[in-house]
């Protein structure tokens, strides 16, 4: 698979999943996006650790350092996987991972090289001193425990936007 | 003297659910969806390839099984965790409650664990003066209501959504409301405090990986991720068969599990877990326990039905099995139900309380051909049967029909003038079938075919 | 050519007519099918119930009356053919001696349709027939046996025929040998269901390849007085012959 057919499939697998994509080349276009996506009231939790999360423009009177406090997470994710459409979140570097959980809306920004093509590619590199905690997320909370209907957001996010970020 | 347990009286219980004709129409509901999309989901993927690897994976664990988790708990300790070993039911209770009480705890959130079901640990917990607190939305209904699952993947499957609307009402004061998205929202709101002040989760886990020492669990509504980081203490319980060689091995288990379970590419959380926060960590329980519970299966893997500890409890040969399609989850009086639950209940719980559950098979093999690693479920619900005959817990009356057949099937020549085989089969069928039905079948023919065609 | 006839003790006793049409059929196609004196029961209801030795009696003599000389052997039902092709080996798994026997026993042993399609090459009978059929697909017949399309092809070949596809065609009837005496009230459930299916096909007849699940199945259509026939795919097939 080519870089291209990569990250077409996976914002058509993370899209499947009844997430909402873009994709972005450089990084003009962030701030922009972001601020359609928070909309006017929300209270955003934003962990600043990686450079592309230092530089988008908040609101700052509305962020929180506090994430169960949070209605929108906005962060970096460690890395994409093409073949489920799967967001990952580890603990390395300091990060909350819960911070994207708690939150109603997620928006996870993705930096296009961070996208693998499959479930192989990424856990064949952790040997044996994988991070304290890695999650994937692929799509928003659900459940079907009730008669097995379909409903999305349980004690996850009931929203997640997606935005791929070609430097 | 040993202690005569009762047996399991499944015949009883099925007869009472075959009339229940809401349970029957949820179950035949969530059967057909499961099915169907398991089978679209497994169109996706090299389906045959890939039970194949599956099964060689947890075979090759379960050859080894000790010395993968010697591996697993240097690896896991290596990484902080606190990992114990118990047994049987009542050590795993214990442990569970002494780290507990140790930091004591008065409260703890659950993640849906079915070896917890199996060790009684809610019973317990609750009667020492723990508040526990399912969060699986399914296990809520379910502790909510006092009953207990019935179905492995979903736990209350046999409730409607009008059931669940009273239940909420009664016990919640909430809304009669029969929207299964108000519903989900009202348990969320309650459940979302209950997650913010715990000071323990306890969870199951799908797999452990020995190589790393990491747990692995697959959860769709998000209660396995706050159960496993938002409280200080987090204690996974899990059987010791769990174990997977390593990380690279749990893409093959990903593929397999979510498809074959709900008929998911994934789950919507998948989350692994390498010992405790550690120093600049701010995700993680500041201590992690991990407790096996052994309960027989040591001596399971060293026998005969060692395959039956592959399973990866994905629910499928529930959702592909007729008889469970007709009955649910509750009338095998047994933790696991299904072909899976009734080989397991044998193994774990005896022959002599749960035999009567092997009457709960056609063996009809439908289980055997949707199992994700191979276990060979009709193969190992026969020898089942087989030691049933051996150890005597078959009806007498059973026993002399089979007998008779036995002797008559081998003497065919001596019966060639005419009816002979209804000398073989008729006895049989008059000690087997109950009158009403054996009234209605048809009678043997006037003259037999071997008497025709002479 | 010439092949051993294994009619069940079903057949023999409760249904003879389709041994007899077994009979019509094979001479069609140029089989001179006789039938070995003294045969019995394959053993199966033994076998499942888990009664290991009953079940080697039973597989013992049957060996002794179709191993006696090496033509194939040809029965009306799936689950016996399996019974002898898969389950004796392991009956015998600690006698080298039988177990060879039964291994070449077994390796000559076919299911009606499997014989007729595989061996008779009847792929296109031409066979006569009227009304709407739909077909049940018994369990070791599919999953052990693994002969899927062949009663398929067989009945779609006939002529005036319409042949309807039962939903759930592969699910069991619950009929299961000893399950139906054992477990009446889960039997009769899934049997009532199957009946379901069968009626949702609007066929007039159903048919398959156990007389073990036709009767089952037949139970039900007498209990619930529905109108249907119910009857094996030998009789189906031997009514079409030109
Ligand atoms: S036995 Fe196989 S199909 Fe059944 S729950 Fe276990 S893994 Fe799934």
């Amino acid at each position: 698979m080519t870089r291209d057919e990569t990250i077409d499939r996976f914002l058509e697998n993370v899209a499947a999943v009844a997430a909402e994509t873009a994709r972005v080349r450089g990084r003009a276009g962030v701030d922009r996006m972001i601020a359609d996506l928070i909309g006017g009231d929300s209270v955003v939790y934003c962990p600043r650790l990686t450079e592309l999360e230092r530089s988008i423009a908040l609101p700052e009177d509305r962020v929180t350092d506090d994430y169960t406090s949070a209605s929108v997470c906005v962060e970096e994710v460690f890395a994409g996987i093409a073949e489920t459409g799967s967001l990952v979140s580890t603990s390395a570097g300091g990060r909350a991972v819960q911070g994207g959980l708690v939150p109603q809306h997620h928006i996870a920004l993705i930096a296009t090289d961070r996208i693998v093509e499959t479930l192989d590619h990424f856990f064949s590199q952790w040997g044996d001193g994988p991070p304290t905690n890695i999650t994937l997320e692929t799509g928003p909370s659900r459940t079907a425990d009730i008669e097995l209907t379909l409903t999305i957001g349980v004690h996850g996010p009931g929203r997640l936007s997606v935005i791929a970020v070609e430097e | 003297m040993t202690p005569t347990v009762a047996p399991i009286d499944f015949r009883s219980n099925a007869a009472a659910a075959v009339q229940d004709s809401l349970l029957r129409a949820a179950l035949r509901n969530a059967t057909d969806t499961f099915a169907a999309k398991r089978a679209q989901a497994a169109a996706c993927v090299p389906l045959e390839e890939l039970r194949e690897a599956a099964s060689g994976i947890r075979s090759e664990v379960l050859g080894n099984l000790s010395s993968y988790l010697d591996r697993f708990i240097e690896r896991a300790s290596r990484a902080g965790a606190q990992v114990h070993r118990a047994a049987d039911s009542a050590a795993a209770r214990e442990t569970i409650f002494s780290i507990l009480k140790q930091h004591r705890v008065d409260k703890v959130v659950k993640a849906k664990s079915m070896v917890s079901e199996e060790i009684h640990l809610n019973d317990y917990l609750i009667a020492n003066g723990i508040r526990v607190v399912e969060t699986d939305l399914g296990e809520y209904i379910i502790q909510l209501a006092s009953e207990q699952p019935s179905h492995i993947i979903v736990p209350a499957i046999h409730k409607d959504r009008r059931q669940v609307g009273r239940l909420f009402a009664e016990k919640l004061s909430c809304e009669y409301s029969e929207d299964p998205a108000q519903l989900t929202k009202v348990a969320q709101q309650t459940l979302r405090r209950e997650f913010l002040s715990a000071a323990a989760g306890i969870s199951g886990a799908n797999f452990a990986v020995a190589e790393s020492g990491s747990v692995v669990l697959f959860t769709n509504e998000g209660n396995g991720r706050m159960c496993t980081t938002l409280p200080r203490l987090h204690i996974v319980v899990l059987s010791i068969e769990k174990i997977i060689p390593s990380l690279a091995d749990l893409p093959t288990f990903i593929r397999l599990l979510p498809r074959s379970a709900t008929g998911q590419a994934i789950t919507s959380y998948l989350s692994v877990i390498t010992g405790p926060r550690k120093l600049g960590d701010r995700t993680g329980a500041e201590e992690l326990h991990i407790v096996f519970v052994d309960n027989g299966r040591s001596s399971i893997v060293a026998g005969e039905y060692r395959d039956m500890l592959k399973c990866i409890r994905c629910g499928a040969c529930l959702n592909a099995c007729p008889v469970y399609r007709t009955v649910g989850g509750h009338v095998y009086g047994a933790t696991y139900p299904g072909p899976m639950g009734i080989i397991l209940s044998v193994l774990l719980e005896g022959m002599a309380k749960a035999h009567p559950l092997l009457d709960a098979t056609t063996l009809c093999g439908a289980c055997g051909e949707v199992c994700p690693v191979k276990v060979p479920l009709p193969d190992l619900l026969r020898r089942l049967r087989e030691r049933r005959v051996e150890e005597g817990f078959t009806p007498a009356i059973e026993r002399a029909g089979i007998a008779a057949f036995g002797r008559a099937a081998s003497l065919g020549g001596l019966f060639t003038l005419g009816r002979s085989m209804a000398r073989v089969l008729w006895p049989l069928m008059e000690k087997l079938i109950d009158p009403q039905t054996l009234g209605r079948l048809p009678k043997p023919a006037e003259r037999s075919f071997q008497r025709r065609v002479r | 050519m010439r092949v051993q006839l294994f009619a069940t003790c079903l057949v023999d006793t409760f249904y003879p007519q389709t041994g007899e049409a077994m009979v019509k059929l094979l001479r069609h196609f140029g089989v001179d099918a006789r039938t070995p004196r003294g045969q019995t029961c394959c053993g199966k209801p033994a076998d499942s119930g888990g009664y290991v030795r009953e079940s080697r009696e039973a597989a013992r003599h049957f060996l002794s009356v179709f191993g006696a000389n090496g033509d194939p052997i040809v029965t009306p039902s799936g689950s016996c053919a399996s019974m002898v092709k898969n389950h004796y080996p392991h009956l015998f798994k600690n006698d080298p001696g039988l177990r060879q026997k039964a291994e070449d026993v077994g390796s000559r042993i076919f299911e009606l349709t499997q014989f007729l399609v595989h061996v008779c090459k009847a792929h296109e009978t031409g066979f006569k027939g009227k009304g709407r059929i739909t077909y049940h697909a018994s369990c070791q017949l599919i999953r052990e046996l693994l002969v899927r399309e062949e009663p398929v092809m067989l009945l779609r070949s006939m002529q005036g025929v319409e042949f309807v596809p039962m939903p759930d065609a592969e699910r069991c009837c619950g009929f299961g040998g000893i399950f139906m005496g054992k477990q009446p009230e889960i039997s009769m459930a899934m049997a009532d269901e199957k009946l379901d299916s069968i009626l949702r096909t609007g066929a007039d007849t159903v048919t398959g390849c156990d007389h073990g699940c036709l009767m089952n199945i037949a139970d039900a259509v007498k209990r619930r007085g529905a109108d249907v026939r119910v009857t094996h795919i030998a009789a189906v097939l031997a009514e079409g012959l030109p």
